[in-house]
């Protein structure tokens, strides 16, 4: 006896050794490793015993010691290897199948991969920052009667008093300001670069605090905390200062004020919703001169960012906030504002504000491009699923005779099951070599930086290895099944080869082609309301318009000289400064007109003389704003005649001659002088609203409201036009680069959610319908094949070719014209639930459904085509001899 | 056909089930070769070796009484059989024979 209770081994391993192993060697191997292991914990103690237990069970995995009963989990090791033989042979006799088969299915894989990547990258937006959970944005909505603007940012004390009021709630905020403006400038005086930024923000000292942004050099808790500081990120340094090292070195902030380099940031990553290259101290502002808004509850151009305290719930904070208004805000607006805390996460994908830092996506987008990858997906294995199935059939007899063999039904489907596995993994490898060559393309067409390497995360490795086996299981189930359920005797004596699964095909192909042929009617439909966006008319001319952002220029005192001296040239037709890209944007100011108690908020653009002309606006009523008339400047203003609709006046001429006042009533006032057409001054997502031009002459409004000149030049010579800009620019203002856009371009990107939609729908319904052609073509190989004896006595009989292929293609036209049938209604009610969503839609019309029909119709015969002219063209004697 | 050839390993592996003679069951020639030669093979290679051997007919092998420090499971003794020890001696005599003919080693 031993003098201790014995050890025992680990269980689940001596299991798992009791499973593998032949029973001949069992016991014996089983007593070698216990007493083994007495001898080990004794040793060397408990752990490592088991840890060498374990290893010497898994070393027993040798030919000699496992179980080769035909009972056991590894008989079928050995019938792996004829399986892999057999998919092998299998592959090669009916090559063309098997291409098809495996293309079909790589291309849709390789579709499926490249969506899921974008996809997962557009929901992975800000979520990078640890307490991206607590933090949110603050929106305010500032409306009267659907008039107004929901704004993305605050006025200057909003964030701060927050703090201080609910420091329960709140634990910390951030401000970002770039006086909204399209670009302010920088210089490296002593290198002589000089630029215009547009991604510049001044920002909060909690800025580090509240996001999860590295700086790679500086002192994380000061490098914003003293005024003129500056922080620029590591492609920035290059720009401005090449080699040199920059910490400490000054740069000169908008010509006038000198920013000392406090530290280098880590470029921003691709997936926040705000991108910057610079950040400037946020105290830096309140050392400008002549900046006044530091307590100013009107203006609301900082975007705030609260941290919320953990464990704290939004509705808390949310319920204090109409006290919150109420005690801050002016009086006259305070009832038509609402506060909103939009989470973090969100802003990326759900938050289409005015004001936005950058265009956001769309939810939408990510909706549809999911659908459109599983649609692909779907496709492609219903074809993987078809031409098995009808492969099938010409393998009958190798069932019949393995049955009568002694081939059980359960080997039969591990044998097509792992045939399709098979055929799955070398797709996969395939589609994944497809996307290694088109991820550069695909990042250009998506505006992305997706990288290859991102597949090779364990995580995505595993999800590949997933999604194989689940291809494979899925398109190999039923013909396994099918397969295998054949009728040995039935088979071998009659010759006759069982057509099962016929009308299961039939169900799926029709399920293909409704599915290309929705993609087909969705694309076009959504290219033309890109094109309805993009083209229709909205009131004014936006073509040969060029805007030079002007914004914190010394531009206010060479204004008058620029345009006389610019306006020399023939090239240039007209000049006029704005407040805001004209179609794209406007500001929010309140009005009072005749007739209303109190003042509301109107859409507003501040603008200078010659705007109407500049942009080619016409004018219904009265008169445009003129130099003969001093009293424009701020007893005068023009309408629009939704605002004239709006305010229940009878006519545009009534309207003329209507008092205004300013603001609270208080401050000046006078007449509205004119009433122009309705134009789109914002996107066509919205529809036009009321808004009133207001002209803005005062120098000074170059400092915070005038942002852009715009000026129409002619279409023939732009280069020269842009030149005569450019020097009359640099002789005025040598110490400013010169800057400008073309504004139809700049209105463009306004519809470049619409534009990346129909892109990627046109690019993928084109491979959708390729991939189901593709199936289409080997199941019509498959049918002629079979019927080439058929044919041949017919032939002999005398049908002329003709009718061969009347005959040949009958069946998939029939086919075709279900699936037409059926994905008409079904597109018809999606698009227009699409549609609706915008302000502006196309009808759908007849169009779309006959071209999508007609093309899908047209390729599918041609497909069908081939087979049928080889089938009727082949010498009947020829078919009929051969068995 | 499997050869007859002796490969290194199974070679250590007669000898010693020779030099431990009626005692040469799996855990006695694993430490008998780890205190000889040094090498500590797993139980796995041993027994792949055992098996090898077995099959080209150099050892046979009987089964012995349970014992406790197995865990009531019994012993597999292994004895060399006539074509092993001739084998060994074979394979010995080869080695000797070409190591005299190395000029000066002897």
């Amino acid at each position: 006896m031993a003098e201790h209770p014995p050890y025992d081994p680990p269980r689940w391993a001596n299991k798992l050794l009791e499973w593998f192993c032949c029973p001949d060697h069992l016991e014996m191997l089983q007593g070698d490793l216990y007493e083994l292991y007495q001898e080990r914990v004794k040793n060397m103690g408990k752990n490592r015993a088991r840890f060498y237990y374990i290893f010497d069970v898994v070393d027993l995995f040798r030919p000699f010691a496992i179980n080769r009963d035909r009972n056991s989990p590894f008989s079928s090791l050995t019938l792996l290897e004829n399986y892999f033989k057999v998919s092998y042979r299998n592959f090669l006799r009916q090559k063309v199948y098997s291409s098809i088969n495996v293309a079909g299915l790589a291309i849709g894989l390789a579709c499926f991969i490249l969506i899921f990547l974008y996809i997962r990258d557009e929901l992975s937006y800000d979520k990078f920052h640890t307490k991206h959970d607590r933090i949110y944005r603050l929106v305010e909505h500032f409306e009267s009667e659907g008039v107004g603007e929901h704004s993305a940012s605050q006025p200057f004390p909003v964030a701060h008093t927050l703090l201080t009021d609910f420091p329960g709630q709140v634990e910390e905020v951030v401000r970002l300001f770039n006086f909204q403006s399209p670009s302010l400038s920088l210089s490296n005086v002593a290198r002589e670069r000089e630029y215009n930024e547009s991604r510049i923000f001044l920002v909060d000292s909690t800025f580090f605090k509240v996001f999860d942004f590295k700086l790679l050099q500086g002192d994380i808790r000061h490098a914003l905390s003293e005024p003129n500081s500056i922080l620029l990120t590591k492609s920035m340094v290059e720009k401005y200062f090449g080699n040199e090292e920059p910490m400490g070195k000054v740069l000169q902030f908008q010509g006038n004020q000198d920013l000392v380099v406090k530290g280098v940031l880590e470029d921003a990553p691709l997936n926040a919703h705000f991108q910057f290259d610079f950040l400037i101290s946020f105290s830096t502002l309140y050392h400008l001169p002549n900046f006044h808004y530091k307590n100013n509850w009107y203006w609301n151009p900082c975007w705030t960012y609260i941290l919320l305290n953990e464990n704290n719930d939004t509705g808390l904070l949310a319920s204090y906030f109409p006290g919150f208004i109420k005690k801050y805000f002016p009086e006259f607006i305070s009832e038509d504002i609402k506060l909103e805390l939009q989470p973090l996460a969100d802003i990326h994908l759900k938050s289409k504000l005015d004001y936005e830092i950058q265009p956001n996506s769309n939810e939408s987008n990510v909706y549809v491009f999911s659908a459109v990858a599983i649609f692909v997906l779907l496709i492609a294995a219903i074809n993987f699923i078809n031409l098995s199935t009808a492969r099938a059939t010409k393998r009958a007899k190798e069932v019949a005779v393995r049955k009568s063999l002694g081939s059980d039904k359960r080997q039969l489907v591990n044998q097509f099951i792992f045939e399709s596995i098979f055929l799955t993994s070398l797709a996969v490898v395939i589609a994944l070599v497809i996307v290694f060559f088109v991820i550069p393309y695909f990042n250009v067409l998506t505006e992305k930086a997706i990288g290859f390497s991102t597949l090779l995360d364990p995580g995505y490795v595993l999800f590949i290895v997933a999604l194989t086996l689940a291809v494979g299981l899925v398109s190999g189930f039923y013909p396994a099944f099918v397969l295998s359920s054949f009728k040995p005797v039935k088979v071998l004596k009659s010759n006759h080869v069982p057509t099962g699964g016929l009308s299961f095909r039939k169900v799926l192909v029709v399920l293909q082609f409704s599915i290309s042929m929705m993609l087909i009617i969705g694309t076009i439909v959504a290219l033309n309301q890109l094109t309805l966006l993009q083209n229709d008319d909205i009131g004014f001319r936006k073509e040969h318009v060029v805007m030079v952002p002007v914004i914190r220029t010394p531009m206010a005192g060479h204004f008058m000289t620029y345009k006389h001296e610019a306006l020399q040239h023939p090239g240039i037709l007209s000049i006029t400064a704005v407040e805001e890209i004209i179609g794209a944007k406007h500001q929010v100011g309140n009005y009072k007109f005749e007739g209303m108690d109190k003042s509301r908020p109107f859409p507003r653009l501040m603008l200078h003389h010659h705007f109407i002309n500049t942009f080619d606006i016409t004018v219904v009523a009265g008169r445009p704003y003129s130099e003969k008339f001093a009293t424009d400047d701020s007893m005068a203003l023009i309408v629009n005649e939704k605002l004239v609709k709006q305010m229940g006046w009878k006519s545009s001429q009534e309207a003329v001659g209507k008092a205004f006042s300013l603001g609270e009533g208080h401050h000046g006032g006078g007449k509205i002088i004119g009433v122009v057409k309705d134009f789109n001054f914002v996107s066509k997502h919205h529809p036009i609203s009321p808004l009133v031009l207001d002209l803005n002459t005062i120098p000074y409004s170059f400092n915070l409201f005038i942002k852009y000149m715009a000026v129409r030049v002619h279409g023939n010579d732009l280069h020269a036009s842009l030149d005569v800009l450019r020097s009359t620019w640099e002789k005025l203002m040598p110490e400013r680069p010169f800057d400008y856009f073309f504004l139809d371009d700049r209105l463009n990107d306004s519809y470049r959610a619409e534009q990346k939609l129909s892109d990627v729908a046109g690019i993928f319904s084109f491979l959708a319908i390729l991939v189901a052609c593709l199936g289409l073509f080997g199941l019509a190989t498959f049918a002629t094949e079979q019927r080439s004896k058929e044919i041949g006595i017919r032939k002999v009989l005398g049908i002329n070719n003709g009718q061969i292929m009347a005959l040949l293609s009958r069946d998939f036209l029939i086919l075709i014209l279900i699936a037409f049938v059926i994905s008409c209604p079904l597109a018809y009610v999606l698009l227009n639930q699409w549609l609706d969503g915008f302000a502006y839609r196309i009808n759908i019309g007849l169009w779309p459904f006959v071209i999508a029909g007609m093309a899908t119709f047209l390729v599918a015969l041609l497909t069908i085509c081939f087979h049928s002219m080889k089938a009727a063209l082949v010498n009947p004697a020829m078919a009929l001899k051969y068995e | 056909m499997k050869g007859t050839h002796l490969g290194e390993f199974e070679e250590l592996v007669l000898l010693v089930i020779g030099v431990l003679k009626d005692n040469a069951y799996s855990i006695s020639i694993k430490e008998e070769l780890k205190s000889n030669t040094g090498r500590n093979p797993s139980i796995g290679a041993l027994h792949s070796a055992l098996n090898r051997l077995h099959e080209k007919g150099y050892i046979t092998s009987h089964e012995g009484g349970a014992t406790t420090e197995r865990g009531g499971r019994r012993k597999r003794f292994y004895i060399i059989t006539s074509t092993g020890k001739a084998a060994v001696t074979k394979s010995h005599e080869l080695r000797s024979g070409l190591f005299k003919l190395i000029p000066g080693m002897s």
